[in-house]
């Protein structure tokens, strides 16, 4: 089965006046479907890049990059528009949630956009995601009534209610205390296991990477190796 | 559907989410607000305007001759110039086709002019008021009353003399000598001198005759005033113009020649200046709430209140200058023995005394003295240039009384024309009849005189090798035997009603029942004229009043050029505000964008939260300008100079709030809002998904 991103040989530069800035130099990487990956790195190491070329919302330099076995470099932004819309998630570091919808229309948002489902069947999915995290109960609420924690599952209801087939995270438990996160990541590797949805997150937090199938290592713009988490642990045991 | 109403959610919710909106909103709040009160009082001061002007002199319509050079201007134009119109033809006959016409009430036939009036001399009118009692004295009704007056007339004649003897020596500081002053300076002291007045008791009227023909003369009070008046058929001006109201006298009698002036002008012209003054000083005190000691213009006319005693002193024979001097040093608790220094402690005036000599003026002072130098029942001559003739016309006619327009008491502009009787009007816009046309070619004929153009008429009179027409001959003229043959009419005093119907005329007022009909009745006036070809214009009130019309046009100019320039500066005001909102919310819109919203849904966004925004603070605003105008309405603005007065046709304006203001009022704030949110729309769709990315790792 061809991988559910391919991405071969990517440059992605910034341009800061007259001074170019390399962010990823000639980058490859296939995730197979279901796979749960970290990209691990330190702060600048181009992790983020990353995850906005494979999250359509930022186009490469050079090179080719493929998700869900489409080209993206082709692509206008309407075209890139509608594929985040039906194919990725969103889990952002700050949750990034609309301060004045509820929770549940925070979740119901995405639904409304694709234009698929009427009133009762968009209802119906919008509870089912919110008992899978278990935010059943807090369906009115507004996201400023919520902890971090809530506010986080909320953004991952949000990812999954249109059954995307990856879902994109940065550092999403940058913001959560130890316990909360590693609840969130637990619930992220729950709904992989149930779901079979792809996952791939940044983190630069080994407990969070050792939840991963495997972890990427970036730095300076390359990726330096894919190890299993228990290597890059070590790996950055030895660092330290 | 659910989209839409997802996007009205996030508009109402965003609405006091940020603070920002809070000020784009109290802008929108404020500019409704401002259209709202601004159109609703324009549109009252133009409702107030034309009910001033409609129901003064215009009507509804106004119809003039085609003919005419100049267009119709009721107030004359910004030269007070009157426009030159041409003779309606067949007045009658058009006045019977405008009264067929539906909704047409009445149409009042008029004509214009500017006549000059002599505001009377004071002398004169001492001189006859002696006359009169000499000749009650020689009819043999003499009584030692009437000796004691005519004694004390004598003395007043004397002082006058005496008056105008110190204005001549002033003058005499000032301006070179005259031959003229001399001769002046001569007849003074004549009548200064014992002999004179021993002379005058000998041959009272041979005195009489030198007083009035050589003193009189050397009293200039009296002043050339210009007098605009309209010719009109009286009895139906007043029954078409029902805010019209005598304040003194009498309608003229149908038939009899007549004059009516405004009372405003009346006051103001023929009053005696120092109870005008008087008037006006306890009217602002009283009515405009003003502190003589605060206000410099009503100081200055305190200081000149003194200063104006003459007009007074002038009227006060001896007898009853003694009486004055009496009342007065018991009135002001004075010493003082001159009756002209009193006058002046009296005329002397703050704060706290003006009440109390207002009326101590009218109490003792006004009873002896002529108030008006012109009186209701006085016959006066008007001389007009103007008109069909060229030449200077005149006719005597009798002051009937004064009037004024309810409402409009205290402005000049509605004050602004005298009504006289058509056939005087006639007269004085020198209209040849047939039979005066006839008269001047028959004596043209006689005399051989010719029709020279302008051109040729030097050569005419000294060019050519003509021969010598005739020789001059010095000869005595015997005017009675030349002025005895020829009988002259005298002036009619009475007309009859074909002479009103047959009188020129030079516009028409149309009076509709109904100022609703306005528009349609111009239309159909125009057809019928269209139709019967008749040589007529018609205008409506606003056109007719010419400056005054435009002075709305220019005030509704004012208006939108003001409204422009603050949606202007709203616009950008409120742009840049949108802008920072929009920049404030790169994380959202970014966000929004990552996880599938189009460009299209985010300026959707953005302009139905602007729509919600400008409805919501736009309501508001409508119900603060509707509050505004609801306590303007009721409590009313005053009118607080005397031009106000025509422009709020009356003392107050209670301005009133119509449906359309509203909805202008709206509409301009949902305009603006559309139009200063569309580049902030623009660069919302601009942010890209990647800010929702960026901002996160911050």
């Amino acid at each position: 089965m061809a991988p559910i991103v391919a991405i071969e040989n990517v440059v992605k530069e910034y341009h800061l006046g007259k001074i170019v800035v390399p962010a990823l130099r000639g980058v490859t990487l296939n995730v197979e479907q279901g796979e749960f990956i970290s990209i691990a790195g330190p702060s600048g190491s181009g992790k983020t890049t990353l995850l906005n070329l494979i999250g359509c919302v930022d186009t490469a330099t050079s090179g080719q990059v493929s998700v869900a076995g489409q080209n993206t470099m082709g692509l206008n932004d309407r075209a890139l528009t509608d594929l985040r819309l039906n194919t990725l998630g969103f889990i952002f570091q700050s949750f990034n949630l609309v301060g004045v919808l509820s929770v549940f229309q925070n979740v119901e948002f995405p639904l409304l956009l694709q234009r698929k489902l009427n009133k009762t069947e968009r209802a119906k999915r919008v509870n089912e995601v919110l008992e899978q995290v278990g935010l059943a109960t807090h369906t009115k609420h507004r996201p400023s009534e919520l902890s971090g924690g809530q506010r986080q599952r909320v953004a991952i209801a949000r990812a999954l209610v249109t059954q995307p087939k990856i879902v994109l995270a940065d550092e999403p438990t940058a913001n959560l205390d130890s316990v909360t996160g590693q609840q969130i990541i637990d619930l992220m590797r729950d709904l992989n296991a149930r779901q079979g949805t792809t996952f791939i997150f940044s983190t630069h937090d080994a407990k969070v990477m050792s939840h991963a199938n495997a972890v990427i290592r970036i730095a300076d713009g390359k990726i330096l190796d894919r190890v299993t988490p228990q290597e890059a642990a070590r790996a950055a045991a030895g660092i330290h | 559907m659910a989209r839409l109403a997802l996007l009205f959610q996030i508009a109402v919710r965003n609405l006091f989410a940020s603070k920002m909106n809070l000020i784009i909103g109290f802008i929108m709040l404020a500019g409704t607000a401002l259209v709202i009160v601004g159109g609703a009082l324009f549109d009252s001061l133009n409702d107030s305007m034309s009910r001033s002007v409609i129901g003064s002199v215009a009507g509804h319509l106004q119809i003039y001759s085609s003919q005419s050079k100049d267009e119709l201007s009721l107030f004359g134009d910004f030269g007070g110039q009157e426009s030159d119109l041409e003779p309606i033809t067949d007045f009658p006959a058009v006045k019977a086709q405008l009264e067929e016409l539906p909704h047409v009430r009445m149409v009042v036939p008029m004509g214009m002019g500017t006549a000059m009036v002599t505001s009377g001399n004071i002398i004169d009118l001492t001189l006859a008021d002696l006359r009169g009692k000499l000749r009650q004295q020689a009819e043999g009704k003499g009584s030692p009353t009437l000796a004691a007056e005519v004694d004390s007339m004598k003395s007043h004649v004397r002082e006058m003399a005496r008056l105008i003897r110190q204005d001549m020596i002033a003058a005499r500081v000032i301006s070179t000598q005259s031959a003229q002053q001399e001769q002046g300076l001569e007849t003074i002291d004549r009548v200064l001198s014992d002999a004179f007045w021993a002379d005058f008791d000998r041959a009272p009227l041979e005195g009489m005759e030198f007083l009035e023909n050589k003193l009189a003369q050397l009293l200039t009070d009296g002043d050339w005033l210009v007098l605009r008046y309209t010719g009109t058929d009286l009895d139906a001006f007043k029954k078409a113009f029902d805010r019209m109201e005598l304040v003194e006298g009498t309608m003229p009698p149908r038939g009899q020649r007549g004059l009516l002036i405004p009372k405003f002008y009346y006051e103001e012209l023929f009053k005696v200046k120092v109870a005008r003054r008087l008037d006006l000083l306890k009217e602002a005190v009283e009515v405009n709430q003003k502190l003589l000691a605060e206000d410099p213009d009503l100081q200055r006319r305190v200081k000149e209140l003194p200063v104006l005693t003459r007009d007074i002193m002038m009227q006060l024979d001896p007898l009853k200058q003694r009486t004055l001097v009496t009342q007065l040093q018991q009135a002001l608790g004075s010493e003082e023995k001159d009756a002209e220094k009193l006058l002046k402690q009296l005329l002397t005036v703050n704060d706290q005394n003006l009440m109390e000599r207002h009326r101590l003026f009218y109490e003792l002072v006004a009873p002896k003295v002529e108030l008006y130098r012109l009186r209701v029942g006085d016959t006066v001559s008007l001389q007009s240039a103007s008109g069909g003739s060229g030449y200077m016309s005149s006719t005597n006619v009798k002051l009937w009384g004064t009037f004024q327009f309810q409402g409009l008491e205290k402005s000049p502009l509605a004050g602004v024309t005298s009504l006289i009787d058509l056939v005087s009007f006639q007269d004085l816009y020198g209209y040849l009849t047939p039979e005066k046309r006839a008269e001047i070619q028959a004596l043209q004929k006689e005399t051989g005189a010719q029709q020279v153009a302008r051109e040729d008429a030097e050569a005419a009179l000294f060019g050519g090798g003509a021969a010598l027409v005739a020789e001059g001959e010095s000869a005595n003229i015997d005017e009675a035997a030349e002025l005895g043959t020829q009988e002259r009419a005298a002036p009619r005093t009475t007309y009859t009603e074909e002479d009103i119907s047959g009188s020129v005329v030079l516009n028409a007022a149309v009076m509709l029942d109904d100022s609703r009909f306005l528009a349609d009745s111009q239309r159909s006036l125009q057809g019928l004229i269209e139709e019967k070809g008749l040589q007529l214009k018609v205008m409506n009130w606003q056109q007719a009043a010419g400056f005054l019309g435009q002075l709305t046009l220019v005030a509704k100019m004012v208006l939108y050029v003001a409204v422009f320039i603050i949606f202007v500066v709203a616009i950008v005001i409120i742009n840049n505000a949108m802008m920072m909102a929009t920049m404030q919310r790169v994380r959202e819109i970014g966000t929004l964008r990552a996880i599938g919203s189009r460009k299209g849904f985010i300026l959707s966004m953005i302009l139905v939260e602007t729509a919600v925004l400008g409805a919501a603070f736009g309501a508001l605003g409508a119900l603060l300008g509707a509050g505004i105008m609801r306590w303007l309405g009721q409590s009313g603005i005053p009118a607080s100079n005397e031009q106000l007065y025509f422009f709020f046709s009356g003392p107050r304006l209670f301005p009133a709030l119509g449906v359309g203001n509203v909805i202008a009022g709206l509409t301009v704030v949902l305009v603006v809002s559309a139009i200063s949110t569309l580049y902030p729309a623009y660069l919302a769709t601009r942010v890209s998904p990647v800010n929702a990315m960026q901002a996160a790792e911050e």
